[in-house]
């Protein structure tokens, strides 16, 4: 009973860590941006397929197989480079509209990276096969878990940690703080926003792909993965709070844990207790567990 | 001037099934559904200013609507089907919309998104009831009570439900026309133009946001039930929250600022879609392209260009016109 | 009403403000401020900026909510009742930064209160458009604040101070008991700044509001206009009186109004 326990929040621990590090790149762009952007989705996905694709690469160059992870973490780097060429190829022409035309214009841009990844990888879904349990598994309290998964939840602490000395810390951090808080303040105060905004998007989308890269080997591509993923990346800002980056990792561990939870006992109940938890939190508490942002 | 517009637009129409062929006729179809589904849609974005990403909601109550009565319970007239999903919207919207009306903006439209998906997981979950991902089957409802299901399909869709979609888009029209000239279209307006200075003047805000979701559902659930008929099928994907984007999409297209702006977008979306996957699958990306073109450089759709161009020409013949 | 040296203004009183207090977090932007507005008069509120004369208005007009005191609107205690209630109560108010509906006429922009007065914001299928009393009513109100000729103007085309007359003259629409007026000639030229005072006058006798509050900074137009004035600083009331008890008043005339009414006083 109770390694079936762990079991269940092991495996929520390890979808929450993706799902932080997604939820992450969305919170900081809404919060310094103002833009909720729906193609958080979709870079995930973009991150997960170049992921495999550089594993694939890596693997006929005849590299060792043990070091998979680094190829597969530098593919979603490279698959980040979508993030400024979105920002400034598109969304730098509607930061002054509204925001009902902000977010059309980043589910232009869903439409547009799903058939890209159509087009370039076709349907089928792509994995990285038995890689997943190359570095074995181990028993913990009675549970087997694939270490691939502890890597991927200390990857996702670790990353968390940097993100929080980085905003609480560097210069960068403060401007970002600063810029979510009152942009004209920052302006003012001589912040250069275009090239703010270029830094700041990019990392948001680093954030998604990097997730996207590491989900891979626990799962496989499905061309629909990008949009099933917003669903549950927006479930955690709201739970957590539009803007805070607490509340995507609060966030994140409630989404991760439940959707373990349902999945175990009642499978049908999946997303449907997702989206309860969404409406629920959006009708007792807007702002969420951490938000800032007024309704 | 407009009225001779319309006038020609409904001879066009009216005459499609004798001068095009089967496969163009049967395509107008979805486009007299989505009509429907559009007039309701922009009632509650381009008059109220409220930006749905959940109507696929009220789309797939009145398809599965049909579904349910056609194929579960026998009940064959169409006039039910249109009622039933019309009372379900209601119903359902309701609840769901005085919750959601009291948000805005990006608030509103997340909350709508997660009520659209919380119906498409359970289409898809409770699948003993719906089918799930195969959803049910639409049989040839009884049209104004004639039993018309000797008649093979083609024929069916061509003929006398191609007639009866328009019948019910031209009432849908009228009746749409009348809520957006009335006061209370007047009252819409002032709420999306400026819902502070609306509610100073005596504009209960919330609850005319909610009357316009409420009628906005029900003819989305309308639309809906006229789907299903075309194609025989009703999936969960009809309720998916990229069926909702690809509604605001239409509505972009063509303009949520003119009236029929909706209409032409659900026009041009349909036949554009049907000739971009005839050449290449890849529809999606030229949508999502196309729409980012209108969001940037044309955000009034091809309406707001016509509409500008109209201006144009005025101000030409203005100048012509006038003594040098 | 509203001229100086006549002091009408009978003894009802029609707006009552009690011991007003607003904080927001740590900053307390009301200190307690009572007054009593009566019917028949015209009355400035003047002070220097953070006095909290446009906080004053926002809460009696049920933008904000106190955190302490009574606001009494004909005797009935209106305090957080929101603006909805209170527009159907008799009150309206302007603003300082202009508050129309960019998209619609002119004329629309108008109709919108006559219909919230009439009460047929529910009529869902008769046209707006044929409707006769809304739109000679409608008329009647452009008319008095010489916006008729621009009826079917978008309200976003018109020029700054059209659009500040649009903002009052929607909120007369409404033909309230009382109306507030937040800096109604700020952004208009002086030469525009009487015209609108005139046409403010004149258009409320004709609707027949019985009483007027401003908030305004332009001395000439609170002295020439004012049955009476107050004065707001740092959140209490300095003075309460008429334009000569207030012009005689030391303290006012140095924290608020300035050297130039001083100069005024001199030459009357």
């Amino acid at each position: 009973m109770m390694s079936h326990i762990l079991n269940v929040l092991l495996s929520g621990v390890f979808h929450a860590s993706i799902l932080f590090l997604v939820a992450a790149g969305l919170q900081v762009v809404f919060g310094v941006q103002k833009i909720f952007n729906l193609a958080c989705g979709s870079f995930y996905a973009l991150g997960a397929y170049v992921g495999v694709s550089f594993v694939q690469a890596f693997l006929r160059a005849g590299l060792p197989p043990e070091l998979f992870v680094l190829a597969l973490v530098a593919g979603g780097l490279c698959a980040a480079v979508v993030g400024p060429v979105v920002e400034r190829g598109l969304l730098r022409f509607v930061y002054d509209r509204d925001e009902t035309f902000q977010l059309l214009l980043t589910f232009a841009v869903v439409l547009m990276l799903e058939d890209a990844i159509r087009m370039v990888w076709g349907t089928s879904p792509l994995s990285t096969g038995g890689l997943y349990l190359l570095y074995g598994q181990v028993r913990i309290l009675g549970v087997t878990v694939p270490v691939y998964n502890l890597i991927v939840i200390g990857a996702g602490l670790l990353i968390a940690l940097l993100i929080g000395y980085m905003l609480t810390r560097t210069k960068f951090g403060r401007i970002i703080r600063a810029a979510a808080d009152n942009r004209e303040m920052a302006e003012a105060l001589g912040v250069d926003m275009p090239w703010m905004y270029v830094r700041v998007f990019t990392l948001g989308t680093v954030l998604g792909t990097v997730g996207g890269a590491l989900v891979i080997p626990a799962t496989a591509t499905m061309t629909e993965m990008g949009i099933e993923l917003i669903v549950e990346a927006f479930a955690v800002v709201v739970i957590g709070g539009l803007g805070s980056m607490r509340g995507a990792f609060v966030g994140a561990l409630v989404v991760g844990i439940l959707r373990s939870i349902a999945i175990s006992t009642y499978p049908e109940l999946e997303m449907l207790l997702i989206y309860l938890i969404v409406i629920a939190v959006l009708v007792l508490k807007p702002r969420g567990l951490f938000g800032e942002v007024g309704v | 001037m407009r009225a001779a517009g319309l006038a020609v637009v409904a001879a066009v129409i009216l005459s499609v099934p004798f001068v095009a062929g089967d496969f163009h006729t049967t395509l107008m179809l979805p486009f007299f559904a989505y009509s429907v589904i559009l007039l309701g849609f922009n009632l509650l974005f381009g008059y109220t200013g409220l930006l749905s990403f959940g109507h696929s909601l009220f789309i797939g109550i009145g398809a599965y609507a049909a579904a349910f009565l056609t194929s579960k319970f026998g009940v064959m007239h169409l006039e039910a089907s249109l009622l039933a999903a019309a009372a379900a919207a209601g119903l359902v919207a309701a609840p769901i919309g005085a919750l959601c009306v009291r948000y805005v903006k990006i608030y509103f439209a997340m909350l709508t998104l997660a009520f659209g998906m919380l119906f498409y997981s359970f289409l898809l979950k409770f699948y003993f009831v719906t089918g799930g991902d195969e959803g049910m089957r639409v049989l040839q409802p009884f049209l104004l009570a004639f039993d018309l299901s000797a008649m093979p399909k083609i024929r069916f869709l061509t003929g006398p439900y191609y007639y009866y979609s328009v019948a019910v888009l031209a009432v849908a029209t009228f009746v749409m026309w009348r809520i957006v000239s009335s006061p209370f279209g007047l009252c819409l307006r002032s709420i999306r133009d400026n819902p502070n200075k609306a509610e100073f003047l005596g504009v209960s805000v919330k609850r005319y946001r909610w009357y316009a979701f409420m009628i906005s559902a029900v003819y989305a659930a309308v639309g809906g039930a006229l789907l299903g008929p075309t194609t025989g099928q009703v999936d969960p994907n009809l309720a998916y929250w990229t069926h909702s984007g690809n509604i605001v999409f239409m509505t972009l297209l063509g303009g949520f600022a003119n009236f029929f702006g909706p209409l032409v977008g659900a026009l041009v979306f349909i036949f554009l879609q049907d000739t971009v996957m005839s050449v290449v699958p890849y529809w999606r990306f030229v949508f999502g392209a196309i729409l980012a073109f209108l969001v940037i450089f044309a955000p009034g759709g091809l309406m707001g260009l016509l509409d500008a161009q109209v201006a144009r020409w005025g101000e030409k013949a203005r100048h012509v016109g006038a003594p040098t | 009403m509203g001229r100086e040296g006549q002091t009408r203004g009978g003894t009802h009183v029609i707006l009552r403000a009690h011991d007003i207090r607003k904080s927001f977090g740590e900053f307390p932007a009301l200190n307690g401020v009572s007054l009593e507005i009566k019917e028949g008069e015209f009355v400035s509120i003047i002070g220097p900026n953070g006095a909290g004369k446009t906080t004053f208005i926002n809460v009696v007009t049920g933008l904000l909510t106190p955190s302490g005191g009574k606001v009494f609107f004909k005797d009935r205690d209106i305090t957080g009742l929101g603006p909805l209630k209170l527009s159907g109560l008799g009150m309206a108010r302007s603003f300082q930064l202009v508050n129309i509906f960019p998209e619609l006429t002119v004329l629309e922009c108008i109709k919108v209160a006559v219909v919230s007065r009439l009460g047929r914001g529910r009529r869902l299928f008769s046209s707006l458009a044929r409707d006769q009393e809304v739109h000679a009513k409608a008329l009647e109100v452009a008319e008095l604040f010489g916006l008729a000729e621009k009826s079917h103007t978008p309200a976003k085309k018109l020029p700054q101070g059209d659009k500040k007359l649009l903002d009052v003259a929607s909120a007369f629409a409404l033909y309230p008991e009382i109306i507030l007026l937040d800096e109604p000639t700020s952004g208009v030229s002086t030469r525009d700044k009487h015209a609108i005072m005139e046409i403010l006058v004149s258009a409320s006798e004709r609707i027949g509001i019985k009483a007027i509050v401003q908030v305004e900074h332009d001395m000439d137009i609170v002295f020439g206009y004012s049955d009476r004035i107050i004065a707001l600083h740092q959140g209490k009331v300095l003075a309460d009186g008429t334009p000569e008890e207030i012009r005689a008043n030391e303290e006012v005339v140095n924290t608020v109004v300035g050297r130039k009414a001083r100069a005024l006083g001199r030459g009357a």
